[in-house]
């Protein structure tokens, strides 16, 4: 019996196929079952289905190929058709990053590609933050690096990190009155640093406008995080 | 003070009328059978702090007594920038009292002064930033020193991990912020605050869950919008409900503040009289609930207006005369004895448009509080409330829900089932793994009471 069960094992590798509990999957049933637990925001799913990938010896930039991109491009478009929530699309990108810190040991040698870099925050003063985690998440589901330097960043904290981190766009934040004019004291800073034209400069949150953007020297103005990151991209191109 | 019943049934639960109404300040009385415009206002960016506040003040009496108005309250919100300088605050109020006082010697109107502190802690420092906590509690002893008649506040403990929960409609973090850590700190802030207003004799007037419920409507945002699920927003209303009660079983007596929009849950089981505000703070931020809100209120808000000039008046002059307008209609139609076709009207007009609007009309409101009640502690309320909102919202035939909604909401049901079943052991055991992944959660801090 022990023989007999062995040689099945043997037979479903030779035919790409492994023993998956309570079926037996092949390879592609198992990039789709990565890519629709994706799908279906079930972190704990992807988690094994993607384990289970590797241990079967699949290659990883496979699954970041045709299980995460293509899951993300379904979310995308659940989401454009209003059958999903943009905090669904956040999960989404969040279970898509946790597979790929899966990968990573496995992609060693392998550069994984970064849209561009940004550097984030709530201006000082203003500890209203959800606005900026949103757009934050969604560079990130956007492939870009974000340094998030949180809420109440004084302007001085803008330029050193515009300086260390040598980042493509500055993002600010800011939900009241009495602090959106810390945008133009970190606009004001950044050109005293003369790093100002190394970096666009994108302002977001319920105070501002595009007209105040404009009057304090931003590159840009969103008006939502869907519009902010396409700015961000477009930048990027 | 717990709470243990229903104080007001779907048909008690109408504008104009509380079950304890409130006399206070210069000779004003609320809850007793009107509706009591409350104006708010901010200044403008830049200005001298203490003559806008004189300037606006004086603006708004002098509209006030131009259009008739016999009774109005006046609130003034805090932010970071008074509370920064010692005194100022104080210094504000009580320049804006003696306006007042002025006023209604002069004319005989009848003025009320609610004064909302900022939470301007940052409780990602160490012990919740004990200096900042403080600074808070001495603005209060300040205000009420110099004339604020009624207390009030935003507060935000828990507030730190709501965020990370709302944006990924994650209900068990939403539970352990709203049921858990916004309930001890709750607790905590309000024996203060109670015992600030106890002293100086005037009204511990309750907390908004704006942080919370407030934040939630802005995501969930129009009819076209779909950043959270409409019906999680509705959700979150329904528990923040259980959480701001714990204001009021410290010791605050109301008038509830104007932007706790829960208030007509709160109102249901405590009789307090409630500050609402609806239609008229569009200029503060847009809502899908202007008319259903106005059902149960006994002040009427604009929420905030910045003191900007327009073609009618500056902004707060402005604002206070279409409050005005608004509770002429509400009062006109108590007297004729018409309040009920009214109150009918106004809830007709929004309950079926959207989930937040459905949770707040006084029926649903009702049966809200009663699920609340039923509960012995916070936490079980905030799940109970919260499983109870789907279960209506899912039940109900005349509510057009889309598919997300509807999947949502299948979700959510499940999900706060499975949570009620052991509700302190589950939240116990997800704090420790919120604590890894949100950074400035620090639960022994909540704790340390």
């Amino acid at each position: 019996m022990r023989i007999r069960l062995s040689l099945i094992i043997e037979v479903c590798k030779n035919l790409n196929m492994v023993l998956a509990s309570p079926k037996i999957m092949d390879k592609q049933e198992i990039l789709n079952a990565i890519r629709d637990s994706l799908v279906n925001l079930d972190f704990d799913k992807s988690k094994e289905y993607t384990e289970k990938a590797l241990e079967v010896g699949i290659d990883p930039q496979e699954i970041i190929l045709k299980s995460v991109a293509e899951g993300m491009e379904i979310v995308g478009r659940k989401f454009e058709a209003s059958e999903y929530f943009l905090s669904e699309l956040i999960v989404a990108g969040e279970i898509g990053k946790e597979i790929t810190k899966i990968l990573e040991p496995k992609l060693k040698g392998v550069e994984v590609k970064k849209a561009g870099k940004v550097v984030i925050g709530t201006v000082r003063g203003d500890l209203h933050d959800i606005g900026k985690n949103i757009v934050a998440m969604m560079l990130e589901a956007s492939e870009f690096k974000v340094v998030d330097l949180g809420a109440d960043v004084a302007p001085e904290a803008f330029v050193d990190a515009v300086k260390r981190e040598r980042p493509n766009v500055v993002a600010m934040s800011a939900l009241l009155t009495v602090t959106m004019v810390e945008m133009k004291n970190v606009i004001d800073m950044l050109k005293a640093a003369n790093v100002r034209n190394a970096v666009k400069v994108i302002i977001g949150g319920a105070a501002v406008t595009d007209e105040y953007a404009k009057s304090i020297g931003a590159d840009g103005y969103g008006a939502n995080a869907v519009e902010g990151v396409r700015i961000c991209r477009q930048w990027i191109k | 003070m717990k709470f243990d019943s229903v104080k007001l049934g779907p048909d008690q639960l109408s504008f104009g009328f509380a079950s304890h109404p409130l006399r206070y300040g210069l000779n004003l009385e609320v809850g007793k059978g009107f509706v009591v415009p409350e104006i708010k206002y901010f200044p403008r960016v830049g200005r001298d702090l203490k003559e806008e506040y004189k300037a606006i003040t004086d603006g708004v009496l002098k509209r006030a007594v131009g259009l008739g108005v016999e009774r109005l309250q006046l609130e003034t919100e805090l932010t970071y920038v008074e509370m920064e300088v010692p005194g100022l605050a104080g210094e504000i109020v009580r320049l804006q009292k003696d306006l007042m006082e002025r006023y209604a010697q002069e004319y005989g109107v009848s003025l009320g002064f609610r004064v909302t502190v900022a939470d301007v802690r940052d409780f990602g420092k160490p012990k919740h930033d004990e200096q900042a906590f403080s600074k808070m509690l001495q603005t209060f002893e300040d205000v009420s020193s110099n004339g604020a008649d009624v207390l009030s506040i935003e507060s935000e403990g828990g507030k730190e991990l709501f965020n990370y929960a709302v944006i990924r409609q994650d209900l068990l973090g939403i539970v352990c912020s709203l049921g858990y850590l916004a309930a001890y700190d709750m607790k905590k802030l309000w024996k203060e605050i109670v015992h600030i207003a106890k002293n100086k004799n005037i009204l511990a007037g309750g907390d908004s869950a704006c942080a919370f419920g407030n934040t939630s409507m802005r995501l969930a945002g129009g009819l076209r919008d779909n950043v959270i699920a409409h019906s999680l927003a509705a959700i979150v209303r329904g528990m923040s409900a259980s959480r701001s009660l714990v204001a009021y079983e410290e010791g605050a007596v109301g008038p509830g503040k104007d932007c706790a929009y829960e208030n007509v849950i709160i109102k249901a089981i405590t009789g307090y009289p409630m500050s609402m505000e609806g239609k008229t703070s569009a200029c503060a931020h847009s809502s899908l609930v202007g008319n259903v809100i106005a059902a149960a209120c006994d002040l009427w808000s604009n929420e905030q207006v910045e003191n900007i000039k327009l073609f009618g008046g500056y902004g707060p002059e402005v604002f206070l005369e279409v409050l005005h307008y608004d509770t002429k209609i509400m009062n006109g139609a108590i007297k004729s004895g018409r309040s009920l076709l009214f109150r009918e009207i106004l809830i007709d007009s929004d309950k079926y448009l959207d989930p937040q609007a459905y949770v707040l009309s006084p029926e649903v409101a009702c049966l809200v509080a009663d699920t609340i009640v039923r509960e012995r502690d916070t936490l079980s309320r905030t799940i109970s409330a919260g499983a109870k909102v789907a279960n209506l919202l899912a039940d109900e035939k005349e509510l057009v829900l889309g598919k997300g909604e509807r999947r949502f909401l299948e979700a959510a049901r499940g999900r706060l089932d499975d949570i009620y079943g052991a509700p302190q052991r589950k939240v116990e055991e997800a704090l420790k793994e919120y604590e890894r992944k949100v950074e400035k959660l620090k639960v022994r801090d909540y704790l340390e009471v």
